[in-house]
């Protein structure tokens, strides 16, 4: 149990702290790798939850696919008109103490609102095969909305498709 | 890690041990790299120093170390360095992961004045219960390294490197996963250890419903999934950027892509990366489908075992692990030699080529294997 806590504590500080860096350091790709940090911190949390698959998936399609992909893309940048873009002007300025107001409020809603998680519920069972049981679940019970997130994808990713090869690029048509 | 400080000193050596074994196998890899491709372009190879030329990668080791440290002035520095270490990263949490053999029963002995009681040391540094998930989520972060050595070194080469890398490891990503599917249907587990049991008995398989066992032919995955095991094969080629998917490299387009700027230990540290892939992708292409430390009628954990009967318990289960380790690393040695094999062998894919063939081949016929798979696993297991 205690040993369970410091690594809660430990993956909690590890997380609370690459994700501010993500969003207060100025330089998108050092964001974007902060991020990949966040991913993996992640994962530590979902396999403290004995969710060892979720974890891996986790890994696999946020840090390992995912965020390659992002970071790829940011590297083409040109930084220095991004950050010119991003640090100056009234504007900005005011979006940047807007959304850290709306960020407080949210975070003092979940603390007030998430005191009942923390209680003990009933006993949960452990299957020693959390995979299988992940799957049945979502054969059976989550059927309807797993399909229906894999079509939303199929729609993003064909729309995405449109979007690129509509002008210009190299990939379009003369 | 343990209940004790026995079980807990035991399993850190361990992980520490693999990880050297890692190290120590890659001077000699280069070795074999070398003699091969001059054996096979009819020359002498590195033949001077020390017998067979053998000691050659000691000198070399000395010159890595010694060579002056440098780092390119407008390149990200923190960035530039951490590159080597996170190449190193990937490959000992994934090979730390693979067990290399069967487990250590020991049984409880006096010591020290104290009763330390009965142990399962398994034959690798940590044991989950969905090990492969691990070892394919470990093995995706291996991009970063490249992407960072690319961008921290300031350098088009290096960063048309770095892109290349990345692009590909993604690409080649998806049909490996999915060529990896046929076989866990197959055996219907996500753990290393339970597969490598399963392929230890003759091959046995359900015919419309009735279970069919031949003897004297293993059970092997290579037999059930000949495709999984091909596609297998090319996207580890693709993951570790060896020959011919060494595009990040290109010697002759990219200078020497993402290293361009590296030299000394550093850049010797992304070549132990990719010898650290390199065996564990070996390891994962024994345990899938050549059947693990096993070799059935012969070399199986029960047969070995009866040689060593005489010794009891503890002695007869050490030398069994390590007689089955051997076996192990005699199928991953092959694997690695194939590689070798194939770098001097095979010319380097074009971009486009590249591509085509990883997602407008591969990824179709893995997608095909494992719908077929399912199929034909659900037909046949169903009662006729």
């Amino acid at each position: 149990m205690l040993m369970e806590a410091i690594g809660f504590y430990a993956i909690a500080l590890f997380l609370i702290f690459f994700a501010f860096k993500t969003i207060s350091s100025a330089n998108p790709i050092h964001c974007a790798c902060y991020l990949v940090l966040t991913m993996i911190g992640l994962a530590g949390v979902f396999y403290q939850l004995e969710a060892q698959f979720i974890a891996g998936v986790q890994m696999i399609v946020y840090a390992g696919a995912v965020m390659v992909l992002f970071v790829m893309v940011l590297m083409l940048f040109d930084i220095k008109t991004e950050l010119r873009a991003f640090s100056r002007g009234l504007i900005s300025g005011f979006l940047k103490i807007f959304s850290a107001a709306i960020l407080a409020g949210f975070a003092l809603g979940a603390a007030t609102n998430s005191i009942g998680i923390v209680d003990e519920g009933p006993p949960k069972v452990m299957s020693t095969n959390v995979t299988r049981d992940l799957s049945i679940l979502l054969y059976t019970k989550y059927l309807y909305a797993f399909e229906a997130l894999g079509v939303m994808l199929l729609v993003v990713a064909v729309g995405v498709v449109c979007v690129s090869r509509i002008k210009g690029g190299t990939h379009a048509k003369h | 890690m343990g209940n004790d400080v026995f079980e807990i000193t035991v399993n850190f050596i361990k992980m520490v041990v693999i990880f050297l074994m890692m190290v120590q196998l890659v001077p000699l890899l280069v070795w074999v790299e070398r003699r091969a491709c001059a054996y096979m372009q009819n020359r002498f190879g590195p033949n001077r120093v020390g017998p067979l030329g053998l000691t050659q990668l000691l000198a070399d080791a000395v010159k890595f170390i010694t060579k002056e440290e440098f780092a390119p002035g407008n390149g990200n520095k923190f960035m530039f360095y951490a590159a080597p270490v996170i190449a190193l990263i990937p490959a000992t949490l994934a090979l730390n992961a693979i067990p290399l053999s069967i487990p250590i029963n020991v049984a409880s002995f006096e010591w020290l004045g104290h009763t330390w009681g009965p142990y399962i040391f398994k034959f690798q540094g940590y044991d989950f219960n969905i090990g492969i998930v691990f070892v394919l989520a470990v093995s995706s972060l291996a991009a970063y390294s490249l992407l960072l050595a690319g961008y921290g070194s300031a350098n088009k080469f290096a960063m048309y490197g770095a892109l290349r890398a990345s692009a590909q490891t993604i690409s080649y990503e998806l049909a490996m996963g999915l060529s990896l599917v046929g076989i866990l249907l197959l055996f219907n587990t996500f753990s290393f250890s339970e597969i490598v049991t399963a392929q230890s008995g003759p091959l046995s398989f359900y015919f419309f419903g009735k279970v069919i066992t031949v003897a004297s032919v293993p059970n092997w995955g290579i037999i059930y999934q000949p495709v999984g095991a091909v596609l297998l094969m090319a996207a580890m080629f693709a993951e570790t950027n060896r020959l011919p998917f060494d595009l990040p490299e290109a010697e002759g387009e990219l200078v020497a892509g993402y290293h361009t700027e590296y030299g000394g230990i550093k850049m010797n540290m992304f070549y132990i990366g990719e010898y650290g892939h390199m065996l564990v992708a070996s390891a994962l292409m024994v345990i899938f489908y050549f059947g693990g430390c096993t070799i059935y009628p012969w070399l199986t954990p029960d047969t070995v075992n009866a040689w060593f009967a005489n010794y009891g318990g503890t002695t007869a289960s050490i030398l069994t692990a390590f007689v089955l380790f051997a076996v192990m690393m005699a199928k991953i040695l092959f694997f690695l030699w194939f590689f070798v094999w194939v770098r001097w062998t095979l010319p380097r894919f074009r971009y486009d080529q590249l591509m085509d063939l990883g997602w407008k081949t591969m990824l179709p016929w893995a997608l095909g294997n494992t719908i077929v798979t399912a199929v034909v696993i659900f037909i046949m297991r169903t009662k006729w």
